[in-house]
């Protein structure tokens, strides 16, 4: 908090001014003088650049307090994007569409009932698998059903992507498909979210249910995902998404008629919804208790009868919820989405968690602190392009200034105890 | 010993501190040097007493902005990623139009590069939308992904900002021009060369392409395939297309692992150059090469004779020109075409590579 603090003064003293074409009163445009970095429409663009980081650092940091690390949120950012993309697409008056592997269209149909079954009995097992009473057999095999059910839905979910490929040209035209603003809008976000969330279930449940570290789960998960991405679209990308998904919601400009050009709130107002959840979870509720039990000490918190396995599952399908959500926010504002989307961004998102105060041996950080690490994060992108400081020295400042802004949160807690 | 701790601490942050001013600094210094308007910048001089003429009358949906009687221009060129040297030379080629162009019409223009690291579609649009936001009077941009930009070019279009793509084109947008090659005629030109290398008499030839998702580099491999369609009959067939990862490392290495499995080929058609930005990746390859681009290191392969021949792109023409579209545009009102494409393809073989390594140390801004 302080870091951002100095780091905006500084910003506002040394950026200088710059031209800007303002419409005043009289609907004429006249050029005035602004601050660089103090006008509103930069401060925005910085939350909004920020804003798809943050949403995703957000469940970095609950996945981390918990002990744990997510390597795979970049690859299910990208296939919760196109998923849902292709979904907003797709023409639904003409009904699903035909789903034909070749004359194996049935295959699909017994997948779907059999990962339905799956899902329903690791439902039940779960239940007793996550009682701490449960044997450690029906405790590891019911978190391995819920795997399974995972992929049987992945499955189903790929051979619908690529039925609405193979019915049409990916990346012609959108099929005409008018929903009103709220129905895209749900439609989009929900699948984006769903996705992600199944993913999450899967890392969640491959971790508790195999006894393997996160970070080797989740390295496997980042390289799968990716691929199933690739595979699902040939690598192409997707657009055409409905405009009342876009410019209807959320690349809604605002403000047009004060600044001149308008600017774009919505993602920004997403993450600072998601920050305040997070935090009232992670701070309120016993879920989010439990999450900082479990990173402090795992063994005392299964001795306290924390339901170790099952907090960790929902952690990890929460974490998979908020990348899809943040996918949902960028295919809307960019209007599209590729399997090569948000290549590099686990380590964006970790950075961001880690800023914000997350510590990466468990049991502290904050879902707030998350998002301004994020802003963070941002506000040096924004300084190399206010000051006018070649790109090519991006990765040398901002390597620096993370761990520069580490070290001084950390020196802060030293130097003034009782300022935390 | 907590004071000691303390105090290394903050030396530790000390030192960090320094080394950032120091590094900033540094930056800043070279800034002037690369930018054609030293320390000037768009602060400094207030146009305020000339607000854009006729500024009311923008059209919100073309690309036509008005003649602008504004003396400093700030124009911004993105490019797909920082670390790539055909990149570098249209970094060069953009700088130069700024220069040459300050001078004819006799105004300040200002050089903005904002190209990310690593290729990364969403950060081009970031890109674009700070440079708007700061601005910019005009932007060039190479697009890794047509779609992702599409709305960012069309709002930065109806913000009166002059857009113009190259290399990699968003044909969908509202940008007012396109300059780069036709990429279907440059992989025929890359297949007829491999051709003529491997002596017309046929042969197994395989495909060497980076990032599956490139439009331009699909476009190239459609051109190598009907063009190697057409020599059907005198005996050439497609092995398959490698897809590598753009970085030289992995792609020499993909090529020395395909030819080990499949002795078979005779010829590589490769539609981009990575392996040969390594020193040894033809090293247990005895078959023909053709590639693209004809960067230094290539030129290496071609005078040692172990690449046959290079089809060459106007990489410095990419930055150079597409200022200078946009300098005429904002300037006179010139309209471009739309879409440039129709250059003659430079072929570099074994006897005319040495007049193309002066031509690199001009594009890299050496000389």
């Amino acid at each position: 908090m302080l870091v951002i603090l100095v780091m905006a003064l500084g910003l506002t003293l040394f950026g200088g001014t710059k031209n800007k074409r303002v419409q005043n009163a009289a609907g004429e445009w006249e050029v005035v003088q602004v601050n660089k970095f103090l006008d509103p429409q930069n401060l925005v663009l910085l939350a909004k650049d920020a804003s798809f980081v943050a949403i995703m650092a957000v469940g970095m940091t609950a996945v981390i307090v918990m002990g744990g690390i997510d390597l795979s949120v970049g690859s299910v950012y990208a296939l919760s994007g196109l998923v849902g993309g292709m979904f907003l697409r797709y023409n639904w008056a003409q009904g699903p569409p035909a789903i034909s592997l070749g004359g194996h269209g049935w295959l699909v149909w017994v997948i779907l009932m059999g990962g339905l079954a799956i899902a329903a009995a690791s439902g039940g097992m779960l239940k007793k698998a996550a009682s701490p009473g449960g044997s450690g057999a029906s405790r590891t095999s019911g978190f391995l059903l819920a795997a399974i059910a995972g992929v049987a839905m992945l499955v189903v979910i790929g051979a619908f992507v690529i039925a609405v490929r193979n019915n049409g040209d990916p990346t012609g035209p959108a099929y005409g498909w008018k929903a009103s603003g709220l129905a895209a809008v749900v439609m989009g976000v929900g699948v984006c979210a769903l996705i992600g969330a199944i993913c999450g279930l899967l890392n969640g449940s491959l971790i508790v249910g195999l006894s393997v570290h996160p970070f080797i789960i989740t390295l496997g998960m980042m390289a799968v995902v990716r691929g199933i991405a690739f595979v699902l679209t040939d690598g192409l990308s997707v657009s055409g998404v409905p405009e009342s998904y876009t410019r209807g919601f959320f690349k809604s400009g605002f403000w047009e008629q004060a600044l001149g050009v308008p600017v774009y709130p919505v993602p920004v107002v997403v993450m600072i919804v998601v920050a305040l959840v997070g935090m009232f979870i992670l701070t309120r509720t016993v879920l989010g208790r439990r999450v900082y039990a479990i990173g402090g000490n795992e063994t005392a918190a299964r001795y306290a009868g924390i339901p170790v396995g099952r907090v960790k599952v929902i952690t990890f399908v929460l974490m998979g919820l908020l990348a899809g959500l943040s996918a949902s926010v960028s295919l809307g504002y960019l209007g599209a989405a590729s399997s090569n989307d948000g290549q590099g961004y686990e380590l964006s998102v970790i950075a961001a968690a880690v800023i914000g105060g997350a510590s990466l041996s468990g049991g502290r950080g904050s879902a707030v602190g998350a998002v301004l690490g994020a802003v963070l994060i941002q506000m040096i992108n924004n300084a190399m392009i206010i000051l006018d400081i070649n790109t090519n020295y991006t990765n040398i400042v901002m390597g620096a200034a993370i761990v520069a802004a580490v070290v001084l949160d950390q020196t802060k807690a030293r130097l003034l105890p009782g300022a935390r | 010993m907590k004071t000691l701790k303390r105090l290394s601490t903050a030396a530790l942050l000390g030192m960090l501190a320094v080394g950032a001013c120091v590094g900033m600094s540094g930056c800043e210094k070279k800034q002037p040097a690369a930018a054609t308007t030293p320390s000037a910048g768009t602060g400094t001089k207030t146009n305020a007493a000339t607000p854009a003429p006729a500024g009311d009358a923008k059209p919100a949906t073309t690309a036509a902005a008005p003649v602008t009687n504004k003396k400093n221009l700030v124009i911004g060129v993105i490019a797909k990623s920082t670390s790539n040297p055909v990149f570098q030379a249209a970094k060069t080629g953009a700088e130069q139009a700024c220069k040459d162009l300050a001078i004819k019409y006799g105004i300040e223009i200002q050089c903005k590069w904002l190209t990310p690291v690593d290729e990364d579609a969403a950060k081009q649009a970031q890109n674009l939308e700070q440079l708007v936001s700061q601005g910019a009077d005009g932007i060039s941009i190479s697009c890794t992904n047509a779609d992702t930009l599409t709305s960012a070019i069309d709002d930065a279009v109806s913000k009166g900002v002059t857009v113009v793509t190259f290399d990699s084109d968003a044909p969908k947008s509202k940008r007012m021009a396109y300059y780069g090659i036709n990429d279907v005629e440059c992989g025929k030109a890359v297949m007829r060369e491999l051709a003529k290398a491997m002596g017309d008499k046929g042969g197994t030839v395989a495909i060497l392409s980076g990032n599956q998702t490139a439009p331009n580099l699909n476009a190239r491999i459609q051109g190598v395939k009907e063009e190697l369609k057409s020599l059907e009959s005198k005996g050439f067939k497609l092995k398959d297309t490698y897809y590598t990862k753009e970085t030289p490392g992995d792609a020499a290495g993909l090529v020395q692992q395909v030819q080990g499995a499949n002795p078979d080929i005779a010829g590589w058609a490769m539609v981009g150059g990575w392996p040969l930005f390594t020193q040894n990746a033809l090293d247990n390859v005895n078959a023909k090469v053709v590639s693209v681009d004809t960067l230094r290191e290539e030129l290496d392969y071609v005078k040692a004779g172990k690449v046959q021949a290079l089809i060459g792109q106007d990489c410095y023409g990419w930055g150079y020109e597409s200022v200078r579209m946009i300098v005429e545009k904002l300037v006179e009102g010139k309209n471009p075409p739309g879409v440039i494409n129709n250059f003659e393809l430079a072929v570099v073989t074994p006897a005319n590579v040495d007049q193309y390594y002066g031509k690199w140390e001009q594009w890299l801004g050496k000389k």
